[in-house]
């Protein structure tokens, strides 16, 4: 009951305190960097998704990201489609190229997924850098249309940024209903012990993928979001540091909590944009925060201390069973 | 490089994010110790090698020491933290400019034929041979490399036979860094120029070389990186350069797919 009532006043808090940002926030550049903000709290947060909850090793998200960008953005300069039905096409097309990417490689386990994961970033934006016939290449693709609604251009920074609002809390509500849903637990069961929730009768492999697929979707949209919001992309903007940003902003707020991607979003977006001036400096503060983040608080700022008596128990679990294998071995 | 890299892996049973930077670093220092000593190679390289091999320490103590009884994700999650780091002090460091390293043959070459080689190429090539020789000899033969090889195969159990495998990996890992860090100097001299961003592509293709030619094996790390060189070059041949980088990657995924152990793999190192 109690818990329960705290995180209604908790959401209520958050929802007055976010509308009410543009009606106080006159400066221009402020409210920019207000939106931008979201856009990576939606950006962490699908990234958390894989990572946090099935606990996929996901550190090539910009991959996804990229794909929506470019999808939305060549399909509304050749086509002219608008941005509401591009928006989803952005997501399935990253949820399809997630399942490109996972058939193949989600029985690797752990860093060597990760890897998977780092060359397909990779190899997305190298394809897109090259495919100048569809891409521009390195030009990039400029005069994305904005978005319109009713008659009512999206134009200045606080339409979009009741847009990417509205986006953000679209996708934590269906989120936080799927993790409450059989999906959500089947994905929880996996992270804690793979071997376990597959003697419990969970399709393992089909729910890795649905998981990749979803939080692939969510950064997809996130992309065709950029797209419009910039109206300039460049392959420029996925490089891989992209993904480790977000995976920094994952980290520090806390992995596998609905809360722990936004406030390690915000907190990094406004910590280097404060810097911006030495731009040098602000992957510096991504590898410091993650640094960090993993030796004083590796569950994060939002992070309970009960995932990580998980992890020492689990750990104690593993240590007697290499033992065992060790005598196996001896015998043999 | 890819030969460093082997080590990491193979001994401290870890992927690092961070070897791309300690190319960098080491290049970094050799082209300044070529410059104060009027293009001394050889004290370049020493140069180099000593200061990988201080940076290897380092990231020893940051990434891997604190985390060991954790997951290897973690120590990955730390190595990239770090890596993100050096790279970006390196440009504030050394600046975002090329620099151009003095070639030492002044761009001398001789002709076989019709094929021109030029004497760096030959000196860089002998470098890296020797390298292997000496290196394979210190694995297979010191006590030095018994232990790694020990470390690398069974940790409980090479504790349990009274090694010190903390020393072993720290040791192991520094030997690994301060290698990345010749290779540093001698990519600078072969190329010659050296870049602070230079290091991350090149620590991709020595982390798929070693995949390529199976975890924790010298002779495999050697000869992957060989055939990931002539895939490249079929590529730009092929279709054009904008690709080469894309031919690493995927030769990265296949091989993770299709045979983990690579091409000289032994078992046990790979996916566990």
């Amino acid at each position: 009951m109690k818990p329960a009532r705290k995180s209604i006043v908790l959401i209520g808090l958050g929802a007055v305190i976010s509308l009410a940002i543009p009606l106080f926030l006159k400066n221009e550049y402020l409210l920019r960097v207000a939106t931008i903000a979201l856009l990576y709290v939606l950006l962490a947060s699908s990234l958390n998704i894989i990572n946090g909850y099935s606990g996929q090793f996901n550190i090539g998200h910009a991959g996804f990201y990229c794909i929506g960008a470019y999808t939305s953005a060549i399909l509304a300069k050749k086509f002219g489609l608008s941005f509401w039905v591009l928006l989803p096409i952005g997501g399935f097309a990253a949820a399809t190229s997630s399942f490109l990417l996972g058939i193949p490689t989600l029985r690797l386990k752990g860093i060597y997924f990760a890897m998977t994961t780092l060359g397909f970033s990779e190899i997305v934006r190298l394809t897109v850098l090259n495919w100048q016939s569809l891409t521009r290449g390195p030009m990039g693709i400029p005069g994305i249309p904005s978005p319109e609604l009713l008659g009512m251009q999206f134009r200045s920074n606080a339409h979009f940024y009741y847009l990417i609002l509205g986006i953000n809390a679209l996708m934590l509500f269906l989120t936080s209903r799927v993790l409450g849903s059989r999906i959500g637990r089947a994905w929880s069961a996996i992270r804690e012990d793979e071997a376990a929730a597959q003697a419990m009768g969970i399709e393992v492999f089909r729910f890795k993928l649905l998981n990749l697929a979803y939080g692939a979707f969510w950064a997809g949209i996130a992309g065709c979001f950029y797209a419009s919001f910039a109206s300039f992309i460049s392959p420029d903007s996925f490089t891989l540091d992209e993904g480790f940003s977000m995976l920094a902003m994952v980290l520090l707020g806390g992995q596998g909590t609905l809360l722990g991607p936004i406030l390690g979003a915000t907190f990094l977006t406004i910590l280097s944009e404060t810097f911006r001036t030495i731009a040098q400096y602000r992957l510096i503060i991504y590898g410091v925060a993650i640094l960090l983040t993993i030796h004083l608080r590796p569950q994060g700022i939002a992070g309970s201390v009960f995932l990580r008596q998980i992890e020492t128990a689990r750990e104690s679990f593993q240590v007697s069973f290499t033992k065992e294998s060790e005598v196996d071995v001896s015998y043999s | 490089m890819a030969i460093g890299y082997s080590i990491i892996l193979g001994v401290v049973g870890l992927v690092t994010f961070v070897h791309g930077e300690v190319i960098v670093y080491g290049a970094f220092t050799g082209f300044y110790t070529l410059l104060l000593s009027r293009g001394n190679v050889a004290l370049a390289l020493l140069a180099g090698f000593a200061a990988s091999w201080i940076l290897g320490v380092v990231v020893n103590k940051i990434c891997y020491q604190p985390f060991q009884q954790r997951g290897r994700e973690v120590a990955l999650i730390a190595t990239i933290g770090l890596s993100i780091t050096l790279r970006s002090s390196a440009q504030v460091l050394f600046g975002t400019q090329q620099k151009f390293m003095p070639d030492m043959f002044q761009n001398r070459f001789f002709a076989l034929g019709d094929i021109r080689i030029a004497y760096t190429q030959v000196f860089v090539f002998a470098v890296v041979f020797g390298l292997c020789l000496l290196l394979q000899r210190i694995i297979t033969k010191t006590y030095f490399g018994m232990a790694l090889r020990a470390v690398s195969m069974n940790k409980k159990a090479a504790a349990l036979l009274g090694l010190d495998v903390n020393r072993a990996i720290l040791l192991g890992n520094a030997l690994a860094c301060g290698l990345g860090g010749i290779s540093g100097v001698l990519l600078g001299m072969y190329y010659n120029a050296i870049h602070p961003l230079m290091g991350a592509s090149m620590a991709m293709k020595a982390f798929t070389a070693t995949v390529f030619g199976g975890l924790g094996s010298i002779t495999g790390a050697a000869i992957g990186g060989f055939l990931l060189g002539i895939f490249e070059n079929f590529a730009v041949a092929m279709l054009s350069s904008g690709y080469r980088d894309i031919v690493a990657f995927l030769i990265l995924i296949a091989v993770l797919i299709a045979k983990p152990s690579g091409i000289m793999g032994r078992r046990g190192v790979e996916l566990s």
